[in-house]
């Protein structure tokens, strides 16, 4: 489903909520981060797959 | 048929304001008016609509609607609000207000996120005062939430919301000018910069270092990145909807614990009715004339108290009026008047900080976007108390103009004219060269005053300083 929101909700503005929420949150931070860093090694491949994944949510 | 829409409800295309013959209304296109339709099968909504923490909303049949109004962007249905009496703005508010409006807009986020339901903004001007109680009126702000998105509208809670409480509560600094300078309120690079060193001392960095230096560091990482590809990401690291409740619980507990020390001293103004020249005496005459002037024109609608103080007058005007506003420029005198009216549930008396002689202007897109106060606010009658020596004297308004002033707001008018030879005008007129303010005095004010209105009753104050006049305009 699209998102309705009309606001630019901004990269950071989103990704730092993930610490404000506490434990759970920083795991998902550092993983994002991590994923990020990573994404190069990963290929090309796997990055797709990862896509498309997540656009069927 | 009076229709206008409202200038400050364009930017969610999913639904906006209009004005239909006085009634509010909010039309909706079909995706607005499915998530409307979802939102008001929920609990939560009925809950919150009860507890009046939500403007009273119902649906409207379209076919009972003018077809002008229908034909606005494709509506695909139409609800009806209950009217505010008096719109005002987070500028306008103290700490205290804006702290309640803040947590007002929290608890329904977190209800909402219950049943599955987030809002697309996080804006100030979500909310209003109905009285002191504050009442969330956006309801196209509600949204069905996705799976894996954080809250859209946190960079703005934090802009117009949390910045300036927290501005307040760790600086010292009042919010009011940040936000009225700016209807998007405070970058978090401004943020940054005036909350600099505030997170190294202890007991007073609540807030600051993941709110403001945090965000401010991955919003400056962050600035070239797409937010539809970071929304992705974020879901695909784990974020959730629990997640984002967490996030939102966080920042609750966060803003109820803020808070503002200055509230605690004495200000100018706040023990002005126990320190001020009256006798006991003449404020019985004072209040009984202020009381007989207002029930003489009862049933009044709206009533401003100008320079209202610790509102006492406006307690004598709310027996006569429907809604009373009371400005005044000491925000730690409505502060403290703001607590009380909420603790007692007050739904009728406004409080508001105002500097009479720099009232809001319009702002925003066009300068409409956000009304001037004086047209938000049209009073049926005008309480100018103890205000006249400070608008002439300290704030050198010529009276002439002053006169004209209360004439173009258009209400019946009750003055106090303090005459320079009574201690608290003699005080003022101390500051100022001798003989700068030679006009202010009774026979200038009464003259101007007959010309521009009819007075009805006037009453000289035992002190024989003091008189006061009922009058309504030519």
């Amino acid at each position: 489903m699209r998102s309705l929101a009309y606001l630019d909700a901004m990269s950071g503005s989103m990704v730092v909520q993930a610490v404000v929420a506490g434990v759970a949150g920083i795991a998902v931070f550092f993983k994002l981060f991590w994923r990020r860093l990573t994404a190069p090694f990963r290929g090309r491949r796997a990055a797709q797959v990862e896509m498309a994944e997540s656009d069927e949510r | 048929m009076p229709f206008a829409v409202e200038p400050g409800s364009f930017r969610d295309p999913a639904g906006s304001v209009f004005y239909l013959d006085g009634r509010v209304l909010r039309g909706f296109d079909p995706t607005g008016w499915a998530d409307f339709e979802a939102l008001a099968a929920t609990r939560f909504w009925q809950r919150a609509t009860e507890r009046g923490e939500l403007v009273k909303t119902t649906a409207v049949e379209l076919a009972t609607l003018p077809e002008a109004t229908t034909k606005l962007t494709g509506i695909a249905g139409v609800v009806e609000h209950e009217r505010i009496p008096v719109v005002s703005y987070p500028f306008e508010w103290t700490f205290s207000m804006l702290r309640a409006a803040a947590l007002c807009h929290l608890d329904l986020l977190l209800a909402g996120l219950a049943e599955g339901f987030t809002m697309k903004d996080g804006y100030a001007y979500n909310l209003q005062f109905r009285g002191a109680r504050p009442v969330f009126i956006d309801v196209g702000s509600f949204t069905r939430v996705q799976p894996g998105e954080p809250w859209a509208g946190y960079r703005q809670f934090c802009q117009t919301m949390l910045y300036p409480l927290l501005l307040q509560a760790h600086r010292g600094v009042r919010f009011q000018p940040f936000l009225r300078g700016a209807v998007q309120g405070i970058t978090p690079q401004d943020a940054r910069g005036l909350l600099r060193g505030a997170g190294r001392r202890a007991g007073r960095r609540a807030g600051v270092l993941k709110h403001v230096v945090l965000h401010q560091a991955i919003d400056a990482r962050m600035s070239g990145a797409r937010a539809s590809d970071t929304r992705k990401e974020l879901a695909a690291a784990g974020f959730s909807a629990e997640l984002q409740a967490a996030t939102v619980k966080a920042i609750r507990k966060l803003v109820a614990k803020l808070s503002w020390s200055e509230a605690g001293k004495p200000s100018t103004w706040s023990d002005y009715q126990r320190t001020s020249t009256y006798t006991d005496a003449e404020r019985e005459r004072k209040e009984a004339f202020v009381e007989r002037s207002l029930a003489a024109a009862a049933p009044l609608g709206i009533c401003a108290d100008l320079g209202g103080n610790d509102g006492t007058y406006a307690r004598i005007a709310q027996r006569h009026a429907s809604y009373v506003v009371t400005a005044d420029a000491d925000a730690v005198t409505v502060d403290r008047l703001w607590q009380r009216l909420a603790a007692e549930g007050n739904e009728r008396i406004l409080p508001l900080v105002v500097d009479l002689t720099d009232p809001s202007p319009g702002l925003g897109w066009r300068g409409t976007e956000r009304g001037p106060l004086f047209e938000r606010l049209r009073p049926d009658a005008v309480l100018a108390l103890a205000l006249v020596h400070h608008l002439a004297i300290s704030g050198n308004v010529p009276l002439p103009a002053l006169v004209d002033w209360w004439h173009g707001l258009g209400g019946r008018l009750v003055v106090e004219f303090v005459d320079p030879k009574d201690p608290m005008a003699d005080r003022l007129l101390a500051n100022k060269p001798a003989g700068m303010h030679g006009d202010y005095r009774r026979e200038v004010f009464e003259r101007l005053l007959e010309q521009r209105f009819e007075v009805l009753d006037r009453e000289e104050l035992p002190s024989g300083t003091r008189m006061l006049y009922h009058a309504v305009p030519r």
